[in-house]
């Protein structure tokens, strides 16, 4: 094909409108001609403007909130929030860049399967980010809880403005069969009040979320470990206990 | 208006910037400003109400979850948006094993192109300056094409087909469709350079 010949590819190719084989063509053509990317970019502009074309439609009233909601759901991939665990926020730009670049300019046999190992990428990438955004709060206290400097250990993260409790445990050894290890938030001078039930993984290591009752300002945390389920009080001495610090 | 259009463009990108900071307030204003015609366009593509208003928010939460891929350099953020709104607009009536809303149109003999409903958009309580402007100017500049250049170009845009389909569904030789697409796109092209800002720069 003369060059001529491929950058009248640019338009339909700009309005998605070439069929699959001969976008596959075009596009590892795109990969090494500047002048074809120039060519696709600026009629992409072009069909951008289209959209004005639309007959002109109100959106329903609720959906502005709507899709607030969904997004205080979800934190943007690789969002610049701060320096911890940047290999996330770089594993993410890259799986992302690989996912976005390959679809954009590579041949779209894969596609299918490409969509859905990027939506499952996406999905584990979300949660992930949700947890990352959790505990990097401005509104985030913290309480270390230990029993005397030695192992076992754990810190637990408060997110005060979405009352979610972030629990990372070090070094504790799986609950016997039949228990389970239980936090507690502890306001001096009321009964200690349960934020939910945890297990760790054979390694000893648990990140797990759990719900801070909303309003409740707790002094302290505690764990015990207790029947499975939990109990509504502790039926036992605490073994960890740490103060809850910052993040006020 | 060219210098209009960049400053929008940049003031487009400001949002998308923020966005990827986490800022959501900027999602709410990038909404205020493009909400209405994205949903027009995945409203004209799928023709359900409750279909575009899912269209829309999947987008728009696409375009938050994805802020920080943006890249200035391959276009704006009205490019942007249209395209993602546009996948998965044309995803959805696909999956539905549906007919996007201009085919159906087109397969009717409707002879109501493009032009025909930006005639009756001023009805519409759309108060955005902004956005009346550049109606009126893509109303003009496809006001211009030949009938047999729009409707190519809807059946593209709006009915996701290819250049092969729409040459079955009108009956017309390939070469002959192709040739409307180019010259036609061309035409606007030129013609809405007033709206084009400089990607890039």
């Amino acid at each position: 094909m003369t060059d001529h010949q491929w950058q009248e590819l640019a338009v339909p190719y700009a309005l998605s409108a070439l069929a699959q084989e001969e976008r596959a063509e075009f596009e590892a053509h795109l990969a090494e001609c500047a002048t074809c990317r120039a060519e696709v970019q600026a009629f992409r502009e072009v069909s951008g403007l289209l959209v004005h074309a639309a007959p002109a439609a109100v959106p329903p009233p609720g959906l502005r909130e709507r899709i607030l909601r969904d997004a205080r759901r979800v934190r943007p991939i690789g969002a610049r929030r701060g320096p911890i665990l940047p290999w996330l926020a770089a594993a993410a730009a890259l799986v992302l860049a690989l996912g976005a670049g390959y679809a954009y300019w590579s041949v779209r046999v894969a596609q299918t399967a490409l969509l859905t190992a990027l939506n499952s990428t996406r999905a584990r990438l979300d949660s992930a980010s949700q947890l990352v955004a959790a505990i990097l709060d401005s509104t985030v206290g913290t309480a270390d809880l230990a029993a005397t400097g030695k192992p076992p250990s754990m810190r637990v993260f408060w997110n005060r403005a979405r009352n979610v409790v972030v629990v990372a445990a070090f070094e504790l050894p799986p609950a016997p069969t039949g228990r389970t290890y239980q936090l507690w938030a502890i306001k001096k001078g009321q009964a200690p009040v349960s934020l939910g039930t945890f297990n760790t993984l054979p390694g000893g290591r648990a990140v797990v979320t759990l719900r801070m009752p909303a309003g409740f300002k707790p002094d302290l945390s505690a764990v015990t470990e207790e029947p499975a389920g939990g109990s509504r009080q502790p039926t036992q001495q605490p073994f960890l206990v740490g103060s809850w610090q910052g993040g006020g | 208006m060219a210098s209009q259009a960049n400053g929008l463009a940049l003031a487009d990108r400001a949002l998308v910037e923020r966005m990827a900071g986490c800022d959501e307030r900027a999602l709410g204003e990038l909404y205020d400003r493009h909400g209405g015609p994205v949903y027009s366009l995945a409203l004209a593509i799928v023709g359900e109400r409750a279909d575009a208003e899912e269209v829309v928010a999947d987008s728009f939460g696409q375009a938050w979850r994805t802020a920080e891929q943006f890249d200035p350099a391959r276009g704006s953020v009205t490019a942007w948006l249209a395209t993602i709104t546009r996948t998965r607009a044309l995803d959805l009536v696909r999956a539905r094993g549906r007919r996007a809303r201009a085919l159906t149109r087109a397969a009717l003999g409707n002879s109501e192109g493009l032009a025909t409903p930006i005639a009756s958009a001023g009805e519409a309580p759309d108060r955005g300056v902004e956005r009346q402007e550049a109606r009126r100017q893509v109303a003009r500049s496809l006001a211009e094409l030949s009938e047999p250049q729009r409707r190519v170009i809807e059946l593209a845009y709006f009915g996701g087909l290819t250049q092969a389909e729409i040459a079955a569904e009108l009956q017309e030789p390939l070469g002959t469709v192709k040739t409307r697409i180019r010259a036609g796109m061309e035409k606007l092209r030129g013609s809405l350079v007033p709206l084009l800002s400089r990607g890039g720069s």
